[in-house]
């Protein structure tokens, strides 16, 4: 590996993480909005 | 024509233009993102005096920018929800913070990275880099501050005070290179022109284009999960889960 490629790598490669760990954090947050919402009305069709 | 703002700021209809929205600006954001980085990786030169380590511009500056631009527009979008009590305003200075805290990392990161090999150094408490890292400090306040109280609505007030407050250290970063004697050089790219070669001008153009289309697509996304969490109770959000 030459010098310069650990920073190009280091400043790439953390760029594509935090992207890709927005990416997969919107669709979780998502997710669990929907199940809330599922549980809370499956709840008051209980009651 | 008359636009009708009203009806696009109410929930339900911004709820489905977003989702609409934002596939278009995330296929946007992965185009340009593949022109630019195409550019900047392939068709831009060696620099003369940085060899090929200097390619880390192509993030790092459109992230810079980015960080700044998410803020203004943040701060504008609490503004106008102080102003108007508009819901989705507040919403939507919600829904930029995450990233604009992302970038903000991702230019100290790759700022960090670059200045070892060119300056000797992971980091400096330099007035450019110092004051990029209060901005980060700013976003993490803004979102620990939107989400402290019981009530949102009152931590969509305390958290827009927050990033109005928060606007006088955009100038600072900005100006800082000039202001200071820092070792952080100047601006390559000013209203007035261009000192790079044209195909890293163009490569670092197509990027933060990329970013910011990414931001937009990235916004909507949240803005929608936020909409459902605050409108969980009303029947139009009950009829979405089934």
């Amino acid at each position: 590996m030459k010098p310069h490629e650990f920073y190009l790598w280091m400043s790439y490669g953390m760029t594509a993480v935090a992207l890709l760990a927005e990416i997969v954090a919107l669709r979780m947050r998502r997710a669990r909005s929907l199940k809330r919402i599922e549980e809370e009305r499956d709840l008051e069709a209980q009651d | 024509m008359k636009i009708p703002w009203f009806y696009f700021a109410s929930p339900p209809t911004f709820y489905r233009l977003a989702g609409w929205m934002a596939p278009a600006f995330f296929a946007l954001a992965a185009l340009l993102g593949a022109a630019g980085l195409y550019t900047g990786l392939v068709v831009a030169p060696t620099d003369a005096q940085q060899g090929e380590v200097y390619r880390i511009i192509f993030i790092h500056v459109p992230a810079s920018w980015m960080s700044m631009f998410i803020y203004f527009v943040m701060a504008c979008y609490g503004a106008v929800s102080l102003t108007f009590n508009t819901r989705l305003a507040a919403m939507m200075a919600r829904a930029l913070a995450p990233t604009g805290a992302m970038f903000t990392f991702v230019a100290l990161w790759t700022g960090s990275f670059w200045g070892r090999p060119t300056w000797g150094t992971y980091w400096v408490w330099d007035a450019r880099i110092t004051s990029e890292l209060v901005l980060l400090f700013l976003y993490f306040g803004f979102i620990a501050l939107a989400n402290a109280f019981e009530d949102p609505r009152r931590g969509d007030r305390a958290a827009a005070l927050l990033a109005l407050i928060g606007l006088v250290n955009l100038p600072i970063i900005y100006f800082s290179v000039l202001w200071w004697n820092t070792l952080h050089q100047g601006s390559s790219v000013k209203f007035t022109g261009s000192t790079m070669h044209v195909a890293m001008l163009w490569g670092m153009l197509l990027v933060a284009l990329s970013f910011w289309m990414y931001s937009i697509g990235a916004s909507l996304t949240r803005v929608r999960a936020i909409i459902l969490e605050r409108e969980r109770r009303t029947h139009w959000v009950r009829g979405l889960a089934t």
